[in-house]
C-alpha cells in the first residue's frame, strides 16, 4: 500500500513539477524572444502561457507590456492601433479580475501614454487627466512601488518641460524611485522588476 | 486495501497519456488566400503551440488528448477558435477574418461630421469649439466654419443646406432638446444654450441621417455628455461679459458636476458701445447639473439645465419714426435622463426622457406677448449585435408639445392661441458590414401625429465603399419629415408635415492627420406651408402646396501635419436653392442663402510663448433680398460678407489660461440684408434700412482657472 501511495505521490509531484517547469521554461523562453527583439514569438508564447495559467496575471501583463513598448517605437498608424488594442485586450482580462493591482494600473497608464505620444493633438487632452488619475490612485495604494513613482514622475516631466515649469521636485521623485528600485524585491523572478535603467538615465538627464 | 493491477494500469496509462504526442498542423491565410506569417496557434489551456511560418504553415506536437480547443490569433484579425477532438487538428486550413472593429473599416460618412473620442475620422475636436477664432465658445458658431452651413450673422442659429434654422434638431445624449437656443428677437443674434466643455462627442449631420432621428428636415446636431468625470475639480472663469463657476465631484462609481454662469453685457457695453439702443443690456443666469452613475453593465445619466435671461432695448423700425421698445424675459428649463445597459447575448437597451419648458414675456411698446412651451420626448431603443458584421436596432419615440400664447394688445383685448401635438414613431435599422470595404445601413421610420392626424413612412439608406487604403465613397438617401413650425400650427391644424428627400454622394480621403472630403447633394422639398397674407395671422389661408430644392457641393480640407505646430482647415460650399413657400409670389432663393461660402481656420502653437494663436476668415457672397421698388421678386443682392477674427490663448500654467479674441478685426462693414417699409413714401419709393451686425467688432477677454485636487497634492502642473 505504502509503495503504491509513494508511486502515486511521485507521479503527482512529477506532474506538478513538470507544470512548474513548463511555466518557468515558457516564461524564460518568452523573455529570451523579447530580448532578441522577436516580438511576435514573445507575444505568442506569453499568450499561450496565459491560456494555460488562468489564475496568473503575469503572462497577460507581459502581452500588454511587450505590445505597448513596441507601439512606442512604431510610427505606422494602423500598426500602433493594432498593438495597443492587443495590449488593452490582454490587460482588460486581468484588470477585470484585480482592478487594484498597481502593476496593472501602471500598465494601463502606459497604454494611455502610448496613445498620447502617438497623436498628442487628438489624445492629449482626452487622456492626460486619466493617466494622472491612475498614477494618483496607484500611488495611494503602493507609494513604495518604484514603477509607480518613476512612471508618474516621467509623465509629469513631459508636461513640466512643455510648460517650462521647475523640474526639481520631479527629479527628486526620480531619485527616490532609484532608491526604491534598490530595495524592491519582486515576489518571483517573473514578477515585474523593470525600470531601474530608465530611472538612472532620467537621473542623469536631471543633472 | 488490495491494489489491483487494473487500477495501477489505469493510473499509469493516465500518466503515460500525458506524454503521448499528437501532431497538430495546418496553414493560416486571410480571406483572400494570402498566407499569414506570425499567427499564434495553440491548444487552449496548454503550453503547446507554434507561430506560423512565412508561407502560413504551422506544425507542433501536443500531449493534450480528447476534446480540445485550438486558438489562432493574429494582430488586427479576429481570433479563430475551434473545438474538436485532438486528432482532428491536422492539416487544418484556417482562414482569419480581418477584425471589422479594426480602425480602418469603411465608415458611413455621407452627410455627417464627427468630433470627439468615438469618431474615427475627426473633423473637429471638442476643444476646437473653444479655440476657433470668432466662435467665442459657441458650438454653433464653430460649426459654421464647416461646409454646408450658411453664415447668417443676424440670427446666430444653424442654417443647413438651404434649410431654415428650425429644420435642424438638437439632441443631447440621444434625446431631443426642444429649445436649443437662447431667446432673442429678430435681427439680434442668439447663441446655443450649451457649454462646449460639457460634451465629449459632437456629431453634426448635414443630411441623410439615421432613421433614429425624426422631425428634422435638414440636419441633426448630436451632443454627447462625458460618460465619466476624470477627477474632482473646480473651474472658475472671469470674462469681459460675466462670471462662471463649476465644480465636479467624483466618487467610485458616480460623479456630479455643477456649473453656473452669470452674463451681463452692461459693463462691456459701457467700454465698447454697440449700435444697439439698450434700456437694459442683456443679462442671464444659467446653470447645469450632470449626474452620472455607472452600473454593473450600464450607465445612468441625468442632465438638467436652467437659463433665465432678460433685456430691454429700443429697436429701429423702418415703418415708424420712433424706435420700438422691446423687452424680453425668458425662462428655460431642460431635464434629460438616460439609461443604457448591456444584457444577455450582445443586447443593448437605451432609454431616455426629456422635458423642456420655455416661457417668454415679450413687451412690444404697449402690447405684450406671453408664451409657454412644454415639450416632452420619450425614447427607447433596443439593439443587438447579431454578428461582427450585422447590427440590428429597433426603437420607439414619443414627442409631446404643448404651446400656449396670449397676445395682450390692451388689458381688455387678449387673444389666446395654442396647440397640443403628440407624435409617436417606431423605427428599425440594420447595419451590414459585408467586409472592411463595404457597408450598408438600411432603416425605416413610421410615425403618427395626432394633431395633424397623419401617418408617415420614411425610408433611409446609406452605404459606404472603400476604394483604397485611405479613401472611400459613401452614398445616402432618405425621406425626412417635420411638423410645420409653431408659428403656423398655433393658428390651424389643417396641415401635412413638410417633406424633404436627400440624395448625397460623398468622397473622403484621410491620411496622417490630413482629411479631404467632397460632397454633392440634391435635396427636394415638398408640402411646404404657404399662406396668402402679408404676415402670418389667425385668418391667413394656409396650404401645403409649397415646394423647392437645394443642390450643391461642399468641400472640406483639414491638415495638421504639413507645417509643424500649424493646424488649419478650409471649407467651401456652393449652393443653388430656390423655394416657393410662405407668401412668395414665385419660386426664389431665400434671403439667408449665399451662393458661395468659404472659411479658413488656422491655429498655430508657439511653444516659446506657450500660446496658441488663431485666425479665421469667413466669406460669403452676396445674399438676396426683396426690393419692393423693383419688379423682380427677391432680385436684390447684398455685397459680399467678410470677417476676419483673431484669438490668442496663453497658458499661464497648465491650469490657468488667459484668452483674448476679436471678431472682424478689419472692421468690414457687413450687411445681412435690408428691411423695407411696408408703404411707399411721398415720392412713391419704399424706404429701407440695412440690417447689420450689432457691432463691427466684438472683443472678448477671459481668464479660465481649473483647480483640481491632485494638483494641490503634487504641487505640480500637468497637461
Amino acid at each position: 500500500m505504502e509503495k503504491v501511495l509513494l508511486i502515486l505521490a511521485l507521479t503527482i509531484s512529477s506532474i506538478a513539477m513538470m507544470a512548474q517547469s513548463n511555466y518557468e521554461q515558457g516564461m524564460q523562453k518568452a523573455f529570451q524572444h523579447w530580448e532578441e527583439g522577436n516580438i511576435t514569438e514573445a507575444t505568442a508564447l506569453f499568450e499561450r502561457i496565459a491560456s494555460a495559467e488562468k489564475d496568473n496575471w503575469l503572462p497577460n501583463y507581459y502581452v500588454a507590456l511587450v505590445n505597448t513598448t513596441t507601439a512606442f517605437q512604431t510610427k505606422d498608424n494602423k500598426q500602433v492601433s493594432a498593438l495597443l488594442a492587443k495590449a488593452q485586450a490582454a490587460l482588460d482580462y486581468e484588470l477585470d479580475k484585480d482592478p487594484y493591482n498597481v502593476e496593472l494600473m501602471v500598465m494601463q497608464a502606459m497604454i494611455h501614454t502610448a496613445w498620447i505620444a502617438h497623436d498628442p493633438m487628438t489624445n492629449g487632452q482626452r487622456l492626460s487627466g486619466t493617466v494622472m488619475q491612475i498614477y494618483g490612485q496607484a500611488e495611494s495604494i503602493a507609494p513604495e512601488n518604484p514603477r509607480v513613482v518613476l512612471n508618474k514622475a516621467e509623465f509629469e516631466m513631459g508636461s513640466a518641460r512643455f510648460f517650462g515649469t521647475d523640474t526639481t521636485p520631479i527629479c527628486l521623485q526620480i531619485e527616490k524611485a532609484v532608491q526604491l528600485f534598490d530595495t524592491f524585491k519582486p515576489e518571483t523572478p517573473f514578477h515585474p522588476n523593470w525600470g531601474k535603467d530608465r530611472a538612472m538615465q532620467q537621473v542623469n538627464e536631471c543633472k | 486495501m488490495k491494489i489491483t493491477l487494473p487500477f495501477l494500469a489505469f493510473l499509469f496509462s493516465g500518466a503515460w497519456s500525458l506524454f503521448a504526442q499528437t501532431t497538430i498542423s495546418g496553414n493560416v491565410t486571410d480571406v483572400k488566400g494570402v498566407s499569414i506569417m506570425g499567427a499564434n496557434i495553440f491548444i487552449e489551456g496548454t503550453y503547446d503551440g507554434a507561430t506560423s511560418s512565412e508561407n502560413g504553415n504551422f506544425y507542433f506536437t501536443t500531449s493534450a488528448t480528447g476534446l480540445q480547443t485550438i486558438i489562432v490569433s493574429y494582430l488586427s484579425f479576429q481570433t479563430f477558435r475551434k473545438e474538436g477532438g485532438i486528432n482532428e487538428f491536422s492539416n487544418l486550413r484556417i482562414v482569419l477574418r480581418e477584425d471589422v472593429n479594426a480602425l480602418d473599416a469603411v465608415v458611413l460618412s455621407a452627410g455627417s461630421f464627427k468630433a470627439g473620442e468615438k469618431a474615427r475620422v475627426s473633423v473637429l475636436k471638442p476643444l476646437d469649439i473653444v479655440t476657433t477664432a470668432g466662435s467665442a465658445g459657441d458650438i454653433v458658431a464653430a460649426l459654421q466654419t464647416l461646409p454646408g452651413t450658411q453664415n447668417v450673422g443676424e440670427s446666430g442659429r444653424l442654417f443647413v443646406r438651404g434649410g431654415e434654422a428650425g429644420e435642424t434638431q438638437t439632441y443631447v445624449d440621444g434625446i431631443r432638446v426642444a429649445q436649443p437656443y437662447g431667446a432673442t428677437i429678430q435681427n439680434l443674434p442668439t447663441r446655443g444654450r450649451f457649454s462646449p466643455f460639457l460634451f465629449s462627442g459632437i456629431s453634426f449631420s448635414t443630411g441623410g441621417y439615421s432613421a433614429e432621428y425624426g422631425e428634422a428636415l435638414s440636419s441633426v446636431l448630436l451632443l454627447n455628455t462625458e460618460d465619466i468625470a476624470l477627477q474632482d475639480k473646480t473651474d472658475i472663469s472671469f470674462m469681459s461679459v460675466g462670471l462662471g463657476v463649476g465644480h465636479t465631484k467624483k466618487w467610485e462609481k458616480s460623479s456630479l458636476s455643477l456649473n453656473t454662469a452669470y452674463v451681463n453685457l452692461a459693463p462691456y457695453q459701457f467700454a465698447v458701445p454697440e449700435n444697439i439702443d439698450w434700456n437694459k443690456p442683456f443679462e442671464s443666469l444659467s446653470g447645469e447639473v450632470i449626474y452620472r452613475q455607472q452600473l454593473k453593465n450600464g450607465l445612468w445619466k441625468v442632465y438638467a439645465a436652467f437659463d433665465a435671461s432678460n433685456f430691454d432695448l429700443n429697436q429701429k423700425n423702418i415703418n415708424t419714426t420712433e424706435k420700438v421698445k422691446i423687452d424680453l424675459k425668458n425662462n428655460n428649463f431642460y431635464l434629460n435622463t438616460t439609461y443604457k445597459n448591456y444584457f444577455g447575448n450582445n443586447w443593448q437597451i437605451f432609454t431616455g426622457i426629456s422635458y423642456g419648458y420655455g416661457t417668454n414675456n415679450i413687451g412690444i411698446d404697449a402690447s405684450k406677448v406671453k408664451n409657454t412651451e412644454h415639450a416632452v420626448h420619450l425614447k427607447t431603443k433596443l439593439g443587438k449585435k447579431i454578428s461582427n458584421g450585422v447590427r440590428f436596432s429597433f426603437g420607439v419615440d414619443y414627442f409631446r408639445t404643448q404651446f400656449d400664447e396670449d397676445f395682450i394688445e390692451t388689458p381688455e383685448s387678449v387673444f389666446n392661441i395654442g396647440y397640443q401635438s403628440q407624435l409617436g414613431a417606431v423605427y428599425t435599422e440594420t447595419d451590414f458590414l459585408f467586409s472592411n470595404l463595404f457597408a450598408v445601413k438600411v432603416g425605416l421610420r413610421a410615425s403618427y401625429n395626432d394633431l395633424l392626424e397623419e401617418k408617415l413612412i420614411a425610408p433611409r439608406i446609406s452605404m459606404g465603399y472603400k476604394t483604397g487604403q485611405n479613401s472611400q465613397f459613401s452614398l445616402a438617401y432618405g425621406i425626412f419629415t417635420q411638423i410645420p413650425e409653431s408659428e403656423f400650427i398655433k393658428y390651424s391644424d389643417q396641415f401635412n408635415s413638410e417633406k424633404a428627400s436627400h440624395y448625397i454622394l460623398n468622397y473622403q480621403f484621410s491620411k496622417n492627420r490630413k482629411l479631404f472630403r467632397a460632397e454633392v447633394y440634391y435635396k427636394a422639398y415638398s408640402d411646404l406651408v404657404k399662406y396668402d397674407t402679408e404676415a402670418v395671422v389667425f385668418n391667413s389661408a394656409f396650404t401645403n402646396t409649397g415646394s423647392g430644392y437645394a443642390t450643391g457641393l461642399d468641400i472640406f480640407w483639414r491638415d495638421g501635419k504639413t507645417i509643424k505646430n500649424l493646424e488649419y482647415w478650409v471649407s467651401y460650399s456652393y449652393i443653388d436653392s430656390e423655394r416657393d413657400y410662405r407668401n412668395f409670389p414665385t419660386q426664389a432663393t431665400l434671403s439667408f442663402i449665399a451662393d458661395h461660402t468659404a472659411s479658413l481656420v488656422t491655429k498655430y502653437w508657439i511653444q516659446d510663448w506657450r500660446s496658441q494663436v488663431g485666425f479665421s476668415h469667413l466669406y460669403s457672397s452676396g445674399r438676396p433680398y426683396n426690393n419692393p421698388n423693383e419688379i423682380e421678386f427677391m432680385g436684390g443682392k447684398t455685397k459680399d460678407y467678410n470677417s476676419l477674427s483673431f484669438n490668442w490663448a496663453y497658458l499661464l500654467s497648465a491650469q490657468k489660461i488667459l484668452y483674448f479674441s476679436v471678431s472682424n478685426v478689419l472692421g468690414s462693414k457687413n450687411v445681412f440684408g435690408y428691411e423695407y417699409a411696408t408703404t411707399p413714401n411721398n415720392e412713391g419709393i419704399f424706404n429701407r434700412r440695412a440690417i447689420t451686425p450689432t457691432a463691427d467688432r466684438f472683443f472678448f477677454i477671459g481668464f479660465f482657472w481649473t483647480i483640481s485636487e491632485d494638483k494641490k497634492r503634487n504641487q505640480l502642473d500637468n497637461l
